[in-house]
């Protein structure tokens, strides 16, 4: 036993120890405290936002393309929706197991299983949706309902698909659209200040953008603005209700110029041959036809396609793919000369008086070398009149020999040779208006007087797309002003393009029409097989472009046993005169006549936009 | 006012104050678990059975003479580490854990025992020694809570672990342990710690204590715990969100949201406004032990309040300091409040052999 002072300093001791121990507990309890008080109270804000984050969940809504309409208010493009069949790919583990797994309930051709597997590798990482079987029948939808808990990560939903009315006819004008890589996809969120995150889709083929045509060049009208869906989730990312929907701005609709029945009526003319036409609407420069054949169809395009049949596109032969109108280079050949006519009569090298012996062939003084015309033997006394009607290359040759090539260069260029003449065309081509730095830079060689002549007659370097010669038909007609070319009527914004000539009156301007009215309606004019063709007065300069440089006929005949070396057909025309409604210009590649090939398209795609 | 009740020379000891504030405390567990559960009435069920049992337990382990406690100290330390070695042979395992001892009707967790009998028995061994505590007596009772320690650690167990430990030294402390056997292993423990920092933790560990330092960095690893818990005491705010309003809660971002995270739905869903309340009650309980302790009849009564009561107090600070994010996640219950058997009955235990040590007296000695 311990006596009564050690037990007194004993209670002691354990009182202070013990108040020690409980002041350093009250320290760590105000700390803590304290934390709690610093958490809830003084970082409130941040906490609260970091909780609101943990349990919502944001999920883009993808917008409804605009539709496009033709002039008179048809549709061309529609957003169809079908029943599709959808897998979320990145919870599928095994695609072909899945697909032997479907193959009793819902067919699928080699197409259809093509595209699935081309696709689910993609789509698999970036976790969007992959569409297995569009436009679903309604016995499918029956049968794949009643399995449907074999295939917990597949289901039907509505879908849209871009369609387009006239899928052929449009391929080249209108285009279409596809998938988006991700940069774009990033891009285009980005303008909306928008993150890349899960989307609900309303298009069978989810993201996509314009790829070609209208559907790229107005892309932004066209695509709308993404919605968004909020919604509350748990830890697991499980669906608990939704919070917000800020629905998705649809696009735009697009009313376009084109003319359906124009178009129709140029795409049966051209019967899937190699070419393209072009029309204009004069006086508002709006192109109301415009097609490159041989065509596709878009909507296959646009809503999935297997990779094997888009090869078979790629390698066709006639290239279906590429567009001809704004980017096929054809030399002008004799449709350049009403521009030469009034460069002669411009700058006072020529006027309607003036004529020529026209022996058939023009010999270059400087080199003794000789340029033939189309005709053996020529056509005799000939002036600028009869040289356009019969399109003479010797008058033209001696034209173009007596003239400044730099000052000519500069007169083309103002037609819109080598030069931007449409103002929402998708990748046009400039094609070549040639000049001597041009000749030296590329050639090595310098410019030859020969060149300065050839450029008389449309053929050597200088090429234009089937587009460049509408809107230079256009500006014939319209006596040397027009509108930059368009697929819309923008009332404003539009560029007027004017052709300043000081020299050249409204006289010269209607007997240049006049003359071209001859190719037609004259007994000896290039064009006469089109006078029964029409009932109204058409002008109009056909061409035959030179592949293969031939001396004679029979040279000639031997060369066309191959048709890739057949002379590529050519024609502008406008009407009805005296005042020029529309202009239209065609090309059939290998056609050899301008006049009696090309001539008949032009003709048929003018009475169907007149009406005659 | 500690009560002795005589009914025909039939005692009956009780004390109101800690009786009532540790049955609020219990309701008020209830309450919360109703809400950390989502409303999984089962759960409360049987958390109202523990509760109910617990209350009884209290009560009648506060009858017995504190010199029964003092007599079988012994035996109840040898039982508390012959259970041990039971866990450790015929233990349930679970995730790589053996904590639980399966008797049919009820699953033990051992350490919990043992976390009672330690300073009891240590209180039983040193309450006759003289100031300051010798060396000799120093080290074989250090050696003692090494080896329990051990024992609870190797189940593995950090955090019971570290309360036992603690238990230990308190009551080391408590009965005089000297000053200068404080400082200087105070200071050897600090000079050593550069060396035991490069040569005795492995590199994942030095990268857990580095990655608690800052737990941004690891958001979805082992502190994602911490990040979730953190955001809900934080959006709990000045008056928190209502009662089963908690989204970090009821959506399970919180992990462990019944058992050792209870305190941060507490705090979403009554702000810092309740936990002042609810803190409140814990800390009326622990002034209520001191005044006890110094009441106490003799330095054994002392020791076991005074030791006890720190039990409580640590495991209070380990759950609250892990869910305010000051400490690492070491897995500890809030005392009466969290999901629990074992250990919400241990706490019922301690506070009953409290109340038998503060109300007996021995009227020779005063």
């Amino acid at each position: 036993m311990i006596d009564l002072n050690e037990r007194y300093a004993e209670k002691k001791s354990f009182f202070n120890r013990l108040i020690v121990v409980y002041v350093f507990f009250g320290f760590v309890f105000s700390f803590f405290l304290y934390q709690t008080y610093s958490l809830q109270v003084s970082e409130y804000k941040d906490y609260e936002t970091a909780a609101i984050a943990n349990k919502t969940k944001e999920v883009l809504v993808q917008p409804v393309r605009g539709i496009i309409y033709d002039r008179s208010g048809k549709i061309i493009v529609n957003n169809v929706p079908t029943y599709d069949l959808i897998v979320k790919a990145s919870l599928i583990k095994s695609i072909d197991a899945f697909l032997s797994d479907l193959s009793p309930i819902i067919e699928l051709d080699s197409d259809e299983l093509d595209f699935v597997r081309e696709n689910f590798d993609l789509k698999a990482r970036y976790n969007r949706e992959l569409l297995i079987k569009k436009n679903l029948s309604r016995e499918e939808i029956a049968k794949f309902e009643v399995r449907s808990y074999k295939f917990p990560n597949a289901f039907i939903d509505v879908r849209y698909s871009r369609y387009n009315n006239y899928p052929e006819l449009f391929s080249h004008a209108v285009g279409y659209v596809g998938g988006v890589n991700n940069d774009e996809l990033t891009s285009i969120l980005n303008s909306q200040a928008l993150p890349q995150i899960e989307t609900i889709f309303k298009y069978s083929n989810g993201f996509q953008i314009g790829k070609t045509g209208l559907e790229s060049t107005y892309d932004q009208i066209l695509r709308g603005k993404f919605g968004k869906k909020i919604f509350e989730v748990d830890a697991r990312g499980r669906f608990v209700e939704e919070r917000e929907f800020i629905k998705p701005t649809n696009g735009e609709n697009l009313f376009t110029t084109l003319d359906i029945k124009a178009q129709q009526v140029a795409y049966d003319q051209m019967d899937n041959r190699r070419g393209a036409v072009v029309a204009i609407e004069i006086d508002s420069g709006s192109i109301v036809s415009y097609v490159s054949t041989p065509s596709f169809s878009t909507n296959a395009i646009s809503n999935g396609i297997s990779s094997r049949a888009f090869n078979a596109l790629i390698q066709d032969k006639d290239k279906p793919f590429f567009d001809r109108a704004s980017q096929g280079r054809y030399s002008p050949a004799s449709t350049i000369k009403p521009a030469i006519a009034l460069f002669g009569i411009e700058n006072n090298i020529i006027d309607w008086d003036f004529s020529i012996e026209d022996p058939g062939y023009f010999i270059l003084p400087e080199d003794q070398r000789v340029y033939r015309g189309w005709r053996k033997g020529g056509h005799g006394s000939v002036n600028l009149n009869k040289a356009i009607i019969v399109s003479s290359n010797t008058f033209f040759f001696s034209l173009a020999y007596k003239s400044d090539i730099n000052k000519l260069i500069e007169h083309l260029s103002n037609f819109g040779f080598g030069a931007e003449v449409c103002a929402d065309c998708f990748n046009p081509d400039k094609a070549l208006l040639p000049t001597p730095e041009w000749k030296m830079n590329n050639l090595n060689f310098g410019w030859f007087k020969g060149d300065t002549v050839n450029l008389g007659v449309g053929q050597g370097y200088l090429s234009a797309t089937p587009l460049q010669l509408a809107y230079y038909s256009t500006l014939l007609a319209n006596k040397g002003t027009s509108k930059e070319l368009s697929f819309i009527n923008k009332k404003q914004d539009i560029k007027n393009l004017n052709i300043q000539l000081n020299n050249t009156d409204d006289l010269d301007w209607k007997r240049l029409h006049q003359s071209m009215i001859g190719v037609i309606d004259s007994p000896i004019g290039t064009a006469k097989r089109l006078q029964e063709l029409k009932t109204y007065t058409v002008a109009a300069k056909s061409g035959t472009v030179e592949l293969v440089s031939t001396d004679t006929k029979e040279d000639y005949k031997t060369i066309r046993e191959t048709e890739g070396n057949r002379d590529h057909a050519i024609i502008i025309a406008f009407g009805p005169m005296p005042n020029p409604k529309y202009a239209v210009s065609v090309v059939i590649e290998n056609g050899e006549s301008g006049g009696s090939v090309a001539g008949p398209v032009a003709i048929a795609v003018l009475n169907s936009l007149i009406g005659k | 006012m500690k009560k002795k009740l005589t009914i025909k020379n039939f005692s009956i000891y009780f004390d109101q104050y800690l009786f009532i504030s540790i049955s609020l405390l219990s309701v008020m567990g209830l309450f919360f678990l109703y809400s950390a559960s989502q409303g999984d009435l089962n759960t409360v069920i049987k958390q109202s059975i523990f509760v109910g049992f617990g209350l009884f337990l209290m009560f009648i382990l506060s009858q017995p003479d504190p010199d029964f406690y003092k007599i079988f100290s012994s035996l109840f330390i040898v039982l508390a580490v012959v259970l041990m070695f039971a866990t450790m042979i015929f233990g349930r395992e679970v995730n790589g854990a053996k904590r639980w001892l399966n008797f049919g009707f009820f699953t033990l967790q051992t350490s919990e025992i043992i976390k009672i009998a330690l300073p009891i028995f240590l209180a039983s061994y040193l309450y006759n020694k003289p100031l300051p505590i010798s060396l000799k007596h120093t080290f074989i009772t250090l050696a003692l809570i090494c080896f329990v320690f051990y024992l609870v650690y190797s189940q593995p167990d950090l955090g019971t672990g570290l309360v036992v430990f603690m238990a230990g030294i308190y009551i080391l402390f408590l009965a005089g342990l000297s000053w200068k056997f404080i400082f200087t292993s105070f200071g050897l423990i600090v000079l050593s710690m550069p060396f035991l920092w490069n040569n005795f933790l492995e590199p994942f560990q030095r990268q857990r204590i580095l990655t608690f330092i800052d737990p941004s960095s690891d958001p979805f690893g082992s502190s994602w715990n911490i990040t979730q818990s953190k955001i809900a005491i934080g959006s709990g705010g000045m008056s928190g969100k209502g009662y089963q309003e908690g989204s970090q809660a009821h959506l399970n971002f919180l992990p462990e949201a019944e058992t050792d995270f209870i305190f941060a739905v507490i705090a979403e869903e009554f702000g810092f406004i309740g936990i002042c309340i609810l803190l409140s009650f814990f800390f009326f309980i622990l002034l209520r032990c001191i005044y006890l302790a110094f009441n106490a009849r003799d330095r054994f009564c002392r020791l076991t309040i005074g030791g006890l009561s720190l039990v409580f107090a640590s495991t209070l600070f380990i759950n609250l300091g892990m869910v305010v994010g000051i400490i690492p996640v070491v897995g500890m219950p809030m005392p009466f409040i969290s999901k629990g058997g074992s250990s919400l009955l241990s706490f019922y235990i301690a506070f009953g052999i409290i109340i038998s040590m503060a109300t007996h007296k021995k009227l020779m000695q005063k």
